[in-house]
């Protein structure tokens, strides 16, 4: 599948749902496509709270909520081992000896109420690292080929919305607006790390700010993340402890009453 | 024997030494693309790699210049990288500045711009599967020979071996999985790079060659050494 038709789709599948409400694209929606387009029981985000802890935010499907809970409850199931591992976690069949093993609580408890598979991938890059998303299956068996990479695109899809969320982005359903991150994304990567250092803060939080910073000033996240490894743009909190930016190599400091709309010299 | 022959031997048997159980799939790559260079007399060596969006990514590169990443991401729409990707076979242009505009309007002059003259990529295939390329570059024109295509295929070959840990994959999950952590991994290391690059004052190239000589002096994984950086671990840096 071409770079261009998954993500066109899954992102589609997303603006779709997000119209129909007349709102911008949620975490809900991004769950309810996914579970369309994968042929998904249910779907759910748990995401990464403030101490660290797991705890699940939005499930949707019979079961999905309950089990969710049931995982952090227990701190056993896939969705758990994915956050530890930080890696994918397929578990192609709960009711199998296997999966009791390693589960042994949860593994019957989801295969009791007819979700026999569950996949798990981690909502991250790098270590901007959000959450988990877990696709439930009524079914046993391998997610397949296309089924996993659109489940993998989901999951990319769902880290943009939540960084958005969280930087009050409102890129509507206009899907020209919506910068995916896998463009460019080495120096994306890099200007992340950079911003981080700036306004110390995390890698996640640093890529909110790159791009609440583009979508304010209405340019491409690529540009934005070449300007800041090439140094023309800096991230600096501003003496309110708000965050500012100011163009060029010194270290200078924006004047009190500047807001994201300063002008910047240079490209 | 000659120099080469004792060298393509002990390269072979170094790798060999490095595939074992938990091992660092980055600073594997990193050092098959250094061996390339200096056993197909090459200039520079790119590995790149297809994420689930049919993206091809730079993982590693013999030089951490930012133009390697740039001719990388460029072959995206086009390139010897693209083409041997979707056909599984080497793929050669022994001379840039000869129908190389024609072939590749956007890659050939950005590529002679870098100071390139000839490039080749080599498919990384496993069985039906192809999940990237080796790119190599020289600053002179000439073809390769048919022993350094032949030694260099082998040494692709290795490096998908490398990546996938065993030859006969039977769930395309794992390979999937695999691809995945290899990709991620890079991403860290793209972050470490700008936190070091901040912290340090000095380009992101030269944050990658603090970062990597830290991992092989400390005998390290480049990945653990970019998440310690990150994360604020580790804060003094072995020298290069």
């Amino acid at each position: 599948m071409s770079a261009e038709r998954l993500t066109d789709r899954v992102w589609g599948a997303i603006i779709e749902r997000a119209r129909a409400e007349g709102a911008n694209p949620l975490v809900r929606h991004v769950l309810e496509a996914c579970t369309e387009e994968v042929g998904a029981a249910g779907c759910a985000l748990s995401m990464v709270g403030a101490t660290g802890a797991h705890e699940p935010i939005v499930a949707v499907g019979e079961h999905c909520e309950e089990l969710e809970e049931l995982q952090f409850t227990l701190g056993q199931g896939p969705g758990v081992d994915a956050a530890v591992d930080d890696g994918m976690v397929l578990a192609t069949d709960l009711a199998h000896e296997r999966a009791r093993r390693r589960w042994p609580v949860f593994a019957p408890a989801a295969a009791a109420r007819g979700l026999r598979a569950l996949f798990a991938f981690p909502v991250a890059a790098g270590a901007a690292r959000v959450g988990i998303l877990d696709v439930y299956r009524r079914e046993p068996g391998d997610l397949g080929a296309a089924d996993l990479a659109t489940a993998l695109a989901f999951a990319d899809a769902m880290l943009v919305v939540v960084l958005d969320e969280r930087g009050l982005v409102r890129s509507g359903t206009d899907q020209s607006r919506i910068g995916v991150l896998p463009e460019r994304r080495a120096e994306v990567h890099q200007a992340a790390g950079m911003v981080s250092v700036q306004l110390g803060v995390g890698v996640s939080e640093a890529l909110v700010r790159l791009r609440a910073y583009a979508y304010a000033h209405d340019r491409r996240l690529a540009e934005v993340a070449a300007d800041v490894v090439a140094r023309r743009l800096r991230f600096a909190p501003d003496r309110r402890g708000m965050t500012d930016t100011t163009s060029g190599n010194g270290m200078i400091d924006a004047p009190p009453n500047s807001d994201h709309d300063q002008p910047e010299g240079g490209a | 024997m000659s120099t080469t022959d004792r060298r393509v031997r002990e390269t072979f048997v170094e790798l060999a030494d490095t595939l074992v159980d938990d091992y660092d799939v980055l600073g594997f790559l990193d050092l098959l693309a250094d061996r390339v260079v200096e056993l197909l007399d090459v200039d520079a060596c790119g590995v790149v790699l297809v994420d689930h969006h049919g993206t091809l990514n730079l993982v590693a590169a013999s030089t951490e210049e930012t133009r390697l990443l740039e001719l990388s991401q460029l072959q995206n729409s086009e390139g010897p990288c693209l083409d041997a990707f979707r056909t599984g076979r080497a793929m050669s242009l022994d001379d840039l500045s000869v129908d190389g505009d024609g072939r590749w309007p956007q890659f050939a002059p950005a590529a002679r711009d870098a100071g390139f003259a000839a490039v080749h990529a080599l498919p990384m295939r496993l069985r039906e599967a192809v999940i990237g390329a080796m790119n190599l570059f020289s600053t002179r024109t000439g073809r390769l020979a048919d022993e350094s295509l032949a030694l260099g295929q082998a040494m692709a070959d290795v490096a998908t071996i490398g990546i996938l840990h065993e030859r006969t994959i039977k769930h395309q999950e794992v390979v999937v999985g695999q691809l995945q952590s290899a990709l991620d991994s890079r991403i860290l290391v793209e972050q470490a790079k700008g936190v070091l690059a901040e912290r340090l004052a000095i380009s992101v190239d030269d944050a990658f060659a603090l970062l990597r000589g830290h991992a092989r002096s400390t005998n390290s994984k480049l990945r653990e050494v970019a998440g310690a950086v990150v994360d604020g671990t580790i804060t003094q840096l072995g020298h290069a």
